[in-house]
């Protein structure tokens, strides 16, 4: 039964967009929420990690047995149920799109707590007037200034009214002001930001990248031959070389760069990842039932 | 007094072995940014993955729904950005209806809508049409919990745009399956594919959920030795990795695989099966813009390298 999704015929779990019933009863989740939150803090700290190990493990479970309980197979929306099987079955099939949307709230809770916790920290640190207090009042101005010229921009744009926007000639100062701190700003530190990093590799690869012992030879060799294999330039100019020398003979053709490195990423690279994904993968079984059954003590306890 | 003794001058060997950091960063900036101003048509010999990630695509039937995920943003756009590019036009120029969304980065849905603008204005302006939110491809946004996510869309697609609004300018939210884009849609099934453009570890995210849809993957380039592996065992039908697998697909929408022609591209995968491509369209984009910056670059590493290890070699030989 799917008790909350948004789905027609309306149930008291859902409400037209943009109403005030939906804004009504958003407003009374939010209560609730913060009550129960709230309330989770007066309990005993004993009962408080019963609480917790309880909710861990529901959540789990459900997952658990979404993934080996078995499923139901080319179900129509009209079919019903024959039998406990098929019953649990489909509840849980149903039940998996409300879980995800109450893990994209969650996650998006996680979200307002990142911003809580930057305001907390930067207010406290301007109102101090500490070290370097200049620069929290750059990034909180900076963060209000985007939230409020992100969101007109949006509004704006949503208005059938404004449908010129897209042309820049009809822009306002909330559009340019949205384009320079997003487009103009934003994403062009984000850019450059990473760039960053092929100057860490240029200068790590030279100090390191040495040929100290066998290991570290076989490497640097492989990995020359890797970057030499993307130089499209240096393949082609290597493949006339090998072609002129012996066009039908497979062995002078095997030493031409793509397929020594499709060799390399096929015989050696590939087999290697997929032992590590194995035992990371194994490793990850052995954290995820520690933590199902909240056996792993490390982290802090509720 | 050992104070006043002067100190010896750096061998060759030492000097070699401590070239300033100015330096480097110095020649590096020259050797990735001069390419840039000039845009060269390198030799290339495609790779299987970006062969079989084109081939694929092409197969997909004109005017058929997949889905598009964009897991990147400006932080990748030297890669990202031209796999996404180039991954528009062939759905574009092939009419497909598709589904954008995101599990990576709250930003991501803004990105590759600006990116689908940029590439849909080129088209228009090269004879395409424009590619309209709502109608042509619908957004459904950015959700938090990924994981959770792809089971859902695996499990029951609908449930996971039910009661999601997407926001096409010029017009109020409306009601993402109402967009022709889900029209027949019942199951992820009824999508031909599911496409990822990932910079993040969505890769794996996806790769573990989603078995109702064949998928095909566009990585950064650090990513492709993982996702090779996927692909080598066919979880993955294709897979385009950083500047090199851009400059692959645009080469092979210039000329498609085994057609006749000055240039060819041939694979013994799909012998008797040509496959067309756009020749004299704007194929090209960022691949071929960066492709000899790629080159420069990895040149300047491995001269690096070797710098590096002539010098720790003389020193060795000048110490025994």
């Amino acid at each position: 039964m799917n008790l909350f999704l948004q789905v027609d015929p309306k149930t008291f779990w859902n409400a037209p967009h943009g109403s005030t019933e939906l804004y009504v009863k958003l407003f009374a989740a939010f209560i609730i929420g913060i009550g129960v939150a709230v309330g989770l803090t007066f309990i005993p700290a004993q009962l408080r990690k019963w609480v917790v190990r309880f909710v861990t493990f529901g959540a789990g479970l459900f997952y658990v047995l979404f993934w080996i309980f078995p499923r139901p197979i080319s179900r129509t929306p009209t079919d019903a149920p024959r039998g406990a099987i098929e019953g649990v079955s489909f509840w849980i099939a149903d039940s998996q799109p409300v879980i995800m949307t109450l893990t994209n709230v969650i996650a998006g809770f996680m979200i307002g707590l990142g911003i809580y916790s930057l305001l907390r920290v930067h207010f406290a640190k301007i109102a101090k007037q500490q070290r370097d207090w200049a620069y929290s009042v750059v990034l909180v101005t900076s963060m209000f200034l985007m939230v409020v010229l992100g969101y007109g921009d949006f509004l704006q744009r949503q208005n059938p009214a404004n449908f010129g926007l897209a042309d820049e000639k009809n822009w306002g100062l909330i559009n340019y002001g949205k384009d320079l701190l997003f487009d103009g700003l934003l994403q062009n530190m984000d850019a450059g930001m990473f760039s960053i990093v092929a100057f860490y590799i240029m200068s790590a690869a030279y100090r390191a990248f040495r040929a100290r012992s066998t290991e570290a030879t076989i490497l640097l060799v492989t990995a020359l031959i890797v970057m030499l294999s993307l130089m499209g330039v240096v393949e082609f100019m290597w493949s006339g070389v090998i072609d002129r020398i012996s066009p039908n003979n497979g062995l002078v053709q095997s030493l031409k760069l793509s397929a020594i490195s499709g060799w390399l990423k096929g015989t050696i690279q590939t087999p290697a990842i997929r032992g590590i994904d194995f035992g990371v993968g194994i490793g990850l079984l052995a954290m995820g039932l520690r933590l199902w059954l909240s056996l792993e003590k490390t982290g802090g306890e509720a | 007094m050992a104070m006043n003794e002067q100190p010896s001058a750096p061998t060759l060997a030492e000097k070699l072995q401590s070239l300033p950091k100015p330096v480097i960063y110095g020649i590096l900036l020259v050797f990735a940014t001069i390419p840039l101003f000039f845009s060269v048509k390198l030799p290339n010999k495609c790779i299987d993955a970006s062969i079989d990630f084109y081939a694929q695509a092409m197969k997909l039937p004109d005017g058929c729904k997949v889905i598009l995920c964009s897991d990147w943003t400006n932080s990748t756009r030297g890669e990202s950005k031209g796999e996404m590019e180039a991954l528009l036009k062939i759905l574009m120029r092939k009419n497909i209806k598709f589904v954008l969304l995101s599990i990576a980065d709250t930003q991501a849905p803004q990105v590759a809508k600006d990116t689908i603008r940029e590439v849909s204005s080129a088209e228009e302006a090269h004879g395409g049409r424009h590619y309209k939110e709502f109608e042509d491809y619908v957004n459904l946004g950015f959700f938090p919990s990924g994981e959770g996510t792809i089971v859902s869309i695996n499990n029951n697609i609908r449930s996971v745009a039910q009661g999601k609004k997407d926001f096409p300018e010029g017009s109020g939210p409306k009601d993402a399956l109402q967009s022709p884009v889900f029209e027949g849609i019942k199951s992820v099934s009824d999508f031909k594919m599911f496409f990822l453009v990932t910079a993040s570890s969505t890769n794996r995210v996806v790769l573990e959920r989603l078995t109702n849809c064949p998928m095909m993957y566009m990585v950064s380039g650090v990513m492709v030795p993982e996702n090779t592996s996927y692909y080598a065992s066919g979880q993955i039908k294709g897979l385009c990795g950083g500047v090199k697998g851009v400059y692959d697909l645009e080469n092979l929408m210039e000329v498609g695989i085994n057609n006749s022609g000055p240039v060819q591209i041939t694979s013994d995968k799909y012998k008797g099966d040509s496959i067309p491509g756009w020749p004299g369209k704007t194929n090209t984009g960022k691949g071929t813009a960066y492709y000899l910056a790629l080159h420069f670059t990895l040149a300047l590493l491995i001269v690096a390298v070797i710098v590096g290890n002539v010098g720790m070699y003389l020193s060795k030989r000048r110490a025994s």
